[in-house]
């Protein structure tokens, strides 16, 4: 029952046009984009990296910013508001399973956005993979985590679904264009630097990346810290403001 | 046999009181409908016995259970459509009866269910490009495929066109002949005096009144009315008719109001007497929604009557 629920909001995650273009497609596309214009040439400015090697981890945050801060708090919204979860309360699936399959879905898609782009990164680039495994795994699953939680925040502290996407669209924008999931940060002004620190996905950008170039997690004690912080807390207010219609 | 016992059902929202002492009876097998201006209660008290809320006070059995303490037990015997759930747009029709199928332990062939309400056709469309009523159908045949003994119906044919909703009300008495308890509300009068067995009427959070349609309407104590014309002058042989509550004269017709067809035989004697020549003699019966609308009136609080 629950991976029949879970298939049917995976297939219609993927029937949203929004969502499966800016997770699935839009990062390959500026990956060729800008892989195109830089190339993948080592460079003292990026750290002896190639800019595409770079861009991996970013896109990959930026990837989770479309599932965690747009497609989940969204979806489960509508699904409140449209009464959808209340329908589902008058049925033997506990609604807890629909919150749950909304994750697995999200999940699902930011691994397959992030594959897809390893997979172009591979074959136009030849990019290599300079971390090891566990490491990125857990600061994949802390960006991720600590983004779904914020998402499931969004939708707990707003009163209907119009509420959920504008206050999505101002948590995201920000968190797209100033954490260095899409703009690298040394190109920013000192200024935007700064409002970028008070932004978690930074950290998360920074973390991923660390680690994604061969860093070891032990490096990024601020960051990791960060993103746990923010797991915490947005799990606590998303609970405490969780309603079901 | 009683499907749903609920006694002394009281439901607060914070410092409003939205449902008050409601006790009323549903036995086996009937239609039967709540009705009610908006926020009268009546999504709340369905909503209740469904076991989607808890109550502030009061009990309430279904089907022998508390649906508070064994909504889990209930949910295979219940079918439920609710007033305002939209289905996801981008869905099947095939995907949602499948995966609804798949949530209960004995369900029904849903292909058979959308033959039967005529939404074969309609399987691989998605649930978006549905007519209103071919929504609606949806829902009924969601809220079967559990293969019901209780089917919980909130406002099913609001916002539908005449022919849709005459086409939801034979199915819904299909529900009826197939053995199913129905319990429904609606805004419709028509509807609820066509299908409704037993109907309770509320206002406010409480029951104004409660029994069969004709029960109902004879609690609201409304005049009928004799009405006739003539080109004679009746103002005389009128006068003093017993249990005339009032006559009214608009030109050639006459308007008796009473509350007894007995009236009728007293006219008909009194006009004959006189050598009255009438036409078009009728007899027109209170309806439910005139019934309706003077029990809301009379039992709306802080209202100008």
């Amino acid at each position: 029952m629950f991976w029949k629920l879970t298939t049917l909001e995976f297939k219609l995650q993927l029937r949203n046009f929004m969502t499966s273009f800016f997770s699935l497609c839009f990062p390959v596309m500026m990956l060729l984009l800008f892989g195109s214009i830089y190339g993948n040439e080592p460079s003292s400015l990026t750290g002896d990296r190639g800019t595409v090697d770079l861009m991996l981890p970013a896109y990959t945050c930026m990837i989770v910013a479309v599932t965690g801060l747009m497609s989940l708090p969204l979806t489960v919204a509508n699904y409140r508001e449209q009464k959808i979860l209340k329908r589902f309360m008058a049925t033997p699936v506990q609604p807890l399973q629909i919150l749950v399959s909304q994750v697995v879905v999200n999940s699902i898609t930011t691994l397959v956005g992030m594959v897809l782009l390893l997979v172009v990164a591979a074959l136009v680039y030849q990019v290599q993979f300079f971390g090891s495994i566990v490491p990125t795994t857990i600061a994949f699953l802390l960006v991720m985590v600590s983004m779904f939680s914020l998402g499931l925040v969004i939708s707990g502290v707003t009163p209907n679904a119009r509420a959920a996407s504008s206050l999505a669209f101002i948590v995201y924008f920000p968190m797209l264009f100033l954490s260095g999931a899409t703009i690298p940060l040394y190109i920013m002004p000192k200024a935007m630097v700064t409002i970028s620190n008070a932004l978690p996905l930074t950290y998360g950008v920074r973390l991923l990346s660390g680690v994604w170039l061969g860093g070891r997690l032990f490096d990024y004690g601020v960051e990791f810290a960060v993103l746990l912080g923010t797991i915490l807390l947005c799990t606590a207010v998303a609970i405490r403001y969780f309603r079901w219609e | 046999m009683n499907v749903i016992e609920v006694v002394g059902l009281s439901k607060n929202y914070g410092s409003l009181q939205a449902v008050r002492q409601v006790s009323f009876r549903v036995a086996e097998g009937m239609i039967f409908g709540i009705l009610g201006p908006n926020g009268a209660g009546k999504t709340t008290t369905m909503e209740c016995m469904i076991g989607l809320r808890n109550r502030t006070e009061g009990s309430i059995t279904v089907l022998g259970l508390d649906p508070e303490k064994h909504r889990h037990e209930l949910f295979n015997d219940v079918g439920v459509q609710l007033q305002e759930t939209v289905y996801q747009s981008q869905a099947k029709v095939f995907e949602l009866c499948e995966l609804f199928t798949a949530m209960y332990e004995k369900p029904l062939n849903y292909k058979e269910l959308l033959e039967r309400f005529d939404l074969s056709g309609k399987i691989k469309s998605t649930v978006g490009s549905l007519s209103g009523g071919q929504r609606q159908k949806l829902a009924i045949v969601l809220a079967l495929v559990s293969n019901p003994r209780l089917v919980f119906l909130d406002e099913l044919t609001t916002g539908l066109d005449p022919s849709a909703r005459r086409e939801i009300w034979t199915y819904i008495k299909e529900l009826q002949d197939e053995g199913r308890t129905i319990v429904m509300t609606t805004h419709y009068m028509e509807e609820a005096a066509l299908l409704c067995d037993e109907i309770c009427l509320f206002n406010q959070g409480e029951i104004v009144a409660q029994g069969t349609v004709d029960e109902v309407i004879a609690q609201a104590d409304i005049d009928l009315v004799i009405s006739f014309e003539t080109d004679g002058d009746v103002a005389n042989i009128l006068e003093g008719l017993p249990r005339a509550r009032h006559i009214e004269h608009d030109g050639r017709l006459v308007n008796i109001y009473t509350n007894t067809e007995q009236t009728l035989t007293d006219l008909i004697l009194r006009l004959n007497e006189g050598g009255i020549v009438y036409r078009r003699i009728k007899i027109t019966y209170p309806e439910l929604e005139d019934a309706f609308l003077k029990l809301v009136n009379s039992t709306t609080k802080g209202a100008v009557s």
